[in-house]
Formats: C-alpha cells, structure tokens, sequence
C-alpha cells in the first residue's frame, strides 16, 4: 500500500494467484477488455513465446474521484509454473489483497494444493498469514466435464473460510464479482486493522 | 512526522511537504542531467513522482516493471555469491537509456536519458540526489497518519457504488 497525502492518492496491489493454467491471465484480460479504458491501463503480460507467464502481468485501475481521493488498484498475476518459485515471492513484495485462483479439474487438485502451500510459506517471509489477510479464492473452469464438486474444493481449499467464487474466467463468469469482492475485502481490512 | 516507511511491503504513507520536497529534487536532477524522464517510485513499483516528459507515457507500468526487475536482480546477486545487491541497473538502447539505482531499502529512482547524455554524469548527479533523498525519507520515519484515517467508512460505501457501475453491466 501506498499513500500519497500530497495527491490523495492510495495504491493497492492486488495479486492473482494460483497454479500454472488456471486462468489468472484470462481474468485480467477479460478484466482489460471490458473495462472503459478511462478506468484501467494498458495490460503489461510478460510472458514465454508459448504465452506462459514469465514474470507477471500487470495492470492499473482508477475508477475516478471518491471523497475527492483517488484509489488505484495495481493488479498483477504470479508465473504459475513450480520452476518460477523466486518471481512468484518477488511479486508478493507489498500486497495488499490475493485472489486465489483454483483449477477445478480433479486432475488439478494436488496442483492447487501446492500452490496454496507456496503461497502460505511465501507470504510468511513477509511477515504475513492467510489466517488474517485479505483474499479469497475463485473456482475457475467450472464448464468442463471432469471438476470437482464445490464442496470437495472447499473442504480441501478454503479452510479458513473465505469468500469464494465460481467461474469460468474466458467467459466472464465469475470475474468482476471476484474483483468487486477482493477490492472490498482490501478496504475493510484497512479500515479494521491498519 | 512525515513519512512511514515499511520494509517487506508494509504500508508506506507520504505526506505533503515530503512528497514537495522529493518533487523539488527531482526537478533538480533533471535539469542537472537533461534525462528525459525521472521517476521516484516504492520498491513494491508504485510510481510516486515523476518529473519530465511523461505526456502519454506509461508511468505506472514503468514502475511496476522495473521494481520487479530490480527485486530479481537482487536474488540473482545472492545466487552468483554478491554479498551486497547491484549498485544499480543499466539498460543501454540506440536512442534512449535508462538508470535504476535503489533509494535506500524502500524506493527506487528511474532516470531515462538520451545516448549522447554519458552515464557518468547520471550516476554522479543520481547520487547526490539519492544522498539527499534518503536524509530526506530518514528524517522521520513514523507518521501521525493512519490509511484507515485515509479510508473512512463513507468512502468505501461510495466506492462500492461506484464499483457496481462500473461492472453490474457484466456478472456482478
């Protein structure tokens, strides 16, 4: 977070976790090619040639004055690949708020686990704990065949209860309700606890 | 008080005079320089300041992009043995070039110059502009202000509305 009185201004970063192909890119480009250009930036993907995420994605958005103070919300996704363990801490540098996004396939399961695990022992290096921390969790690809049922994913996923949400991220489905909700989550926790 | 500075991504709050001050410094360092563009950013990659040609010009990526570089050229050092980070970044282009030298463990300067500028004279004048600026940020550390005093419960209420607008259009 940052805040600059001068301009009334404040910067919250809000970071798209989750497994290798599960659709954290798909939100922000939904996200970006929706939203009137008045109202977010350009998408900055840094990515392999085989349109992996190599470092992260990045994008700014500004929804005007509100009390005459002008929040900005810096949205950015982790690399998802295990081998990109040292970008996905550096990206986690100052966040303020996490989106977790979960592939629903069975297959995917142990892949949600572990990336749930490295981003609780990531977030411990900066002093910080799911237990008291704002994020949520979306279940993404909820239209193929072979998922599991919400209540399995909750039972493994969500053990401390946070809000969650269904989606399918390329269809839309799912992707503003977990921004609208993460950026609610960010603001409250401000207000309560900083 | 002036300014909170938070280590490991803490919140980092900048009031009035201070922000005057960095301004005025950077102002300084350009016309020193004749760079192109400056930019005072968080190491987190929130631009701060920016002094110069930035009409069109994307600040914010800018920053995020360079902090994220910055913060893995420091595990690349701790991976080939450097005990200390890189003093700074260089990025040589035909036309333009770019300096990124931290401020303290907390920010981070960006100063974009034409090639015919020698990198020497950056380095030297971005120097004394970091010295300063750090005796400036360490002045005080702790601040009166509070982001949930920034924050007030009418202000989320008006940002959730404004929230609905602008996305109750899709799925919300």
């Amino acid at each position: 977070m940052f805040i600059n009185w001068a301009l009334q201004e404040i910067n919250l970063k809000i970071v798209y976790y989750g497994p290798g192909l599960s659709g954290k890119t798909t939100n922000l480009l939904y996200i970006h090619n929706k939203l009137d250009p008045a109202e977010r930036s350009d998408l900055i993907t840094l990515k392999t040639r085989e349109d992996r995420t190599l470092f992260f994605d990045f994008m700014q958005l500004e929804f005007g004055k509100i009390k005459n103070k002008r929040p900005k919300f810096n949205l950015y996704t982790i690399p998802g690949q295990s081998f990109y363990a040292e970008s996905r801490k550096i990206i986690l540098n100052g966040v303020d708020g996490i989106v977790f996004v979960a592939d629903s396939q069975r297959a995917r399961i142990l892949n949600n686990l572990e990336s749930l695990y490295d981003l609780e022992k990531n977030l411990a290096e900066y002093g910080k704990d799911l237990n008291d921390f704002p994020w949520i969790i979306q279940y993404n690809k909820r239209d193929l065949s072979d998922i599991e049922p919400i209540e399995t994913l909750q039972s493994k996923l969500n053990a401390y209860q946070v809000p969650y949400f269904e989606a399918v991220a390329f269809q839309g489905k799912g992707v503003f309700i977990t921004l609208k909700t993460i950026i609610s989550q960010v603001i409250a926790y401000i207000q309560n606890k900083i | 008080m002036e300014l909170s500075t938070g280590g490991n991504g803490q919140q980092i709050i900048l009031t009035g005079e201070m922000y005057k001050s960095i301004t005025e410094l950077l102002s300084e360092l350009l016309i020193k320089t004749k760079s192109r563009i400056i930019v005072f950013a968080d190491i987190n990659g929130h631009a701060i300041t920016q002094k110069g040609s930035t009409t069109g010009f994307n600040v914010n990526a800018l920053a995020a992009l360079a902090a994220g570089h910055f913060a893995a050229t420091i595990e690349m050092s701790k991976l080939i043995g450097e005990k200390k980070r890189f003093k700074y970044i260089f990025h040589e282009g035909d036309e333009m070039n770019m300096y990124t030298c931290n401020v303290g463990d907390n920010f981070l300067l960006l100063v974009v110059f034409d090639v015919s500028i020698a990198l020497g004279m950056i380095r030297i004048f971005s120097a004394r502009t970091i010295k300063t600026l750090q005796e400036l940020l360490a002045q005080n550390e702790d601040v009166d202000e509070k982001a949930s005093d920034f924050l007030d419960i009418e202000f989320s209420t008006l940002l959730n509305q404004e929230l609905d607008k602008s996305f109750n259009k899709y799925d919300l």
